[in-house]
């Protein structure tokens, strides 16, 4: 009876939020922009699927179909869609229409931010989730690979994620300028020279470029990798240690140059990828979400509508 | 001191509104409202009446937590007003002029997006939709969307969208605005209705509109509140109140009768267009007393009486007359 009741109260006290959020992804699936969309990537992802259908592996392959989301073009999309709830003429109606009732202005803002996000994720997955299963359970005529659903769901997350980033930071910027279109070229000045912004705090690894070099190590990163692998690979290691020492005693035995000692590679230059943490990269840019939303939320409290 | 003392309170009674100093300055250079003292006793239907750029759309958005006063406080049903402010919102109907509507949904859909924004639950929801799409005469409309609707439908909309809630106080800006004669009509009874069993704010600038239906006024000039009392008070503002008797008889019949009753202590009287004489009654004359000497002439020349009228429009005039002193003390000032 009680939890009856607490469920009943908690669901009448996210009526508006659930209501808005409704409301927002009917209009949003009604729009133009949407349907293109989702219409342009899905033929995109489809054109790269079949043109590299016979060259690349699982894991490059999928990567390749990434890398719209990642880097271009549809940050573009994903931007407009974040800037466009709060700011211009539709300020004004929905201050007549919905901020005029009983809702708080951090639920409208909320609702309304998960409608995008939520959206972005729909048309993402839709298009992508068959299109690698397709690529992953067919047979093609390249090598085998060793990509994990574990891999392919991580990376999967982390490029939603970035698209999360994304709209959240549309979403600022289109409170805060309040024309979308300013707010939407200002994002693009942002946005493209992200990776050498990046650079300049040594912060590489989160720059959309490189994540989706990345991607190919994360796709064939199995589930429980940490002690077995690294079991491996530190007796890898230490085999290979072992002729390495050996050569390297004969040629001061024998008076010639040793061999360089290959030093640990750049994060770039290394083909593997290997220092790439999902942690990192999860915290990277979760935070910075969360925080373009409380910007946002604080900014469109203390203003006029 | 054209500024009245705020609006009658009933003892023991919570004003619907209050405000005090409530002022509204945009970017430090416009004061679109200006130390505004106000009180809208409950159960009255309140007009705010005043010229476009008065203040008056300002003031209910700042009611509604829209915007933030620079300075001075609103309170509504005794809650403090603001953005957050759920439970003050919770207690009103706002109904914007031109109401901007989702024009991709049906009537029945949007009436029930503001229900759920109002918490309703299903079982109330659902029958007050469809009671107000009756109520407002939309019942046939349902199966249309909305962006097919006219601008008389909106309005219609409209006010059942800020009846959805059930609020006691409404406030509505120009409801009257673009309506055809049928349109405003429905309007105006619907306003007087309601203002039985509900607080009613009716922002407008047409005063016949407020002359039909007010009790209680609201003048604003640029920002300020010029005046606020009962219809009475405002209508006994008139220094003086005028005529027009409308006669049957020949033209040098009227011409003597006017000259008779100018020739009356503290009465001017005038020829008018066509069949009409216009008559004045002085400040200090009682009216009934100088009317009954004029109906005496009248009957006793070979005229016919056809009909009495007001010369001009009574609260038209008080209206005239107060933004003219408001703006003469604006220049004194």
């Amino acid at each position: 009876m009680d939890s009856t009741d607490k469920t009943s109260r908690l669901s009448t006290r996210m009526m508006p939020y659930l209501a808005i959020l409704q409301h927002d992804l009917r209009a949003l699936r009604a729009s133009r922009l949407v349907r293109l969309w989702l219409a342009a990537t899905a033929v995109l992802t489809l054109m790269l699927a079949l043109a590299n259908w016979s060259n690349f592996q699982n894991a490059p392959l999928i990567a390749s179909l990434l890398f719209p989301y990642l880097v271009f073009p549809w940050f573009f999309v994903v931007v407009v869609l974040g800037v466009s709830p709060v700011s211009g003429s539709r300020a004004e109606a929905l201050a007549d229409g919905i901020l005029s009732r009983p809702v708080g202005r951090c639920e409208y803002l909320l609702a309304t931010w998960s409608a995008r996000v939520v959206l972005v994720w729909g048309v993402y997955l839709l298009v992508l989730v068959p299109v690698i299963a397709l690529v992953t359970l067919a047979k093609r005529p390249v090598p085998e690979d060793t990509v994990t659903i574990y891999g392919v769901a991580t990376a999967l997350f982390v490029v939603g994620l970035v698209l999360t980033f994304l709209v959240s930071l549309g979403f600022l910027m289109g409170t805060l300028l309040r024309k979308p279109l300013l707010a939407v070229v200002v994002l693009i000045f942002v946005w493209y020279p992200i990776s050498l912004i990046l650079s300049v705090f040594s912060l590489e690894e989160f720059s959309p470029i490189s994540l989706n070099q990345a991607l190919c190590t994360q796709l064939r990163q199995p589930w429980r990798q940490v002690e077995g692998d690294s079991k491996v690979n530190i007796n890898k290691g230490d085999k290979d240690a072992v002729p390495s020492q050996f050569s390297q005693i004969l040629s001061v035995l024998s008076g010639a140059k040793p061999k360089p000692k290959a030093a640990k590679p750049e994060f770039f230059e290394a083909e593997k990828f290997d220092d790439f943490s999902l942690l990192r990269v999860t915290l990277g840019y979760g935070l910075p979400t969360l925080m373009a939303v409380v910007l946002a939320t604080l900014s469109f409290y203390w203003r006029d509508l | 001191m054209p500024t009245q003392p705020d609006t009658d309170e009933q003892p023991g009674m919570e004003p619907a509104i209050r405000t005090e100093h409530l002022t509204k300055i945009y970017g430090q250079r416009l004061i679109a409202v200006n130390d505004m003292n106000l009180q809208v006793p409950q159960g009255s239907v309140f007009g705010l009446l005043g010229p476009n750029g008065a203040g008056k759309t300002t003031t209910l958005r700042l009611l509604l937590g829209l915007q933030r006063p620079t300075a001075g406080r609103a309170e509504v049903f005794g809650k403090s007003c603001g953005p957050n402010a759920v439970a003050v919102r919770s207690q009103i109907g706002y109904l914007p002029t031109n109401p901007k509507l989702p024009g991709n949904l049906r009537p029945i859909e949007y009436l029930d997006l503001l229900g759920k924004l109002s918490r309703l639950p299903r079982q109330v929801r659902k029958p007050r939709i469809s009671a107000l799409l009756r109520a407002v005469g939309l019942l046939t409309a349902t199966e249309q969307r909305i962006q097919t609707f006219s601008t008389g439908m909106c309005t219609r909309l409209g006010l059942a969208a800020s009846l959805v809630g059930d609020p006691p106080l409404l406030l509505w800006d120009e409801p009257t605005a673009g309506l055809d004669p049928t349109a405003r009509r429905f309007t105006l009874d619907l306003i007087r209705e309601l203002g039985k069993t509900k607080t009613v704010v009716v922002a407008t600038h047409i005063l016949s509109d407020i002359d039909q239906i007010c009790d209680h006024l609201g003048v604003m000039h640029e920002g300020r509140m010029i005046f606020t009392g009962s219809m009475q008070d405002m209508k006994k503002r008139l220094r003086r109140d005028g005529f027009s008797l409308e006669l049957e008889g020949e033209t040098d019949n009227i011409r003597l009768l006017a000259q008779e009753v100018d020739n009356l202590e503290g009465i001017e009287a005038h020829l008018g267009a066509g069949q009409t004489l216009l008559v004045r009654i002085a400040n200090d004359r009682g009216r009934s007393r100088a009317l009954a000497e004029v109906f005496k002439l009248v009957d006793a020349s070979k005229l016919s009486l056809q009909a009495v009228h007001s010369a001009q429009n009574a609260t038209e005039n008080a209206y005239l007359q107060l933004l003219q002193e408001e703006e003469a003390h604006g220049f004194h000032r």
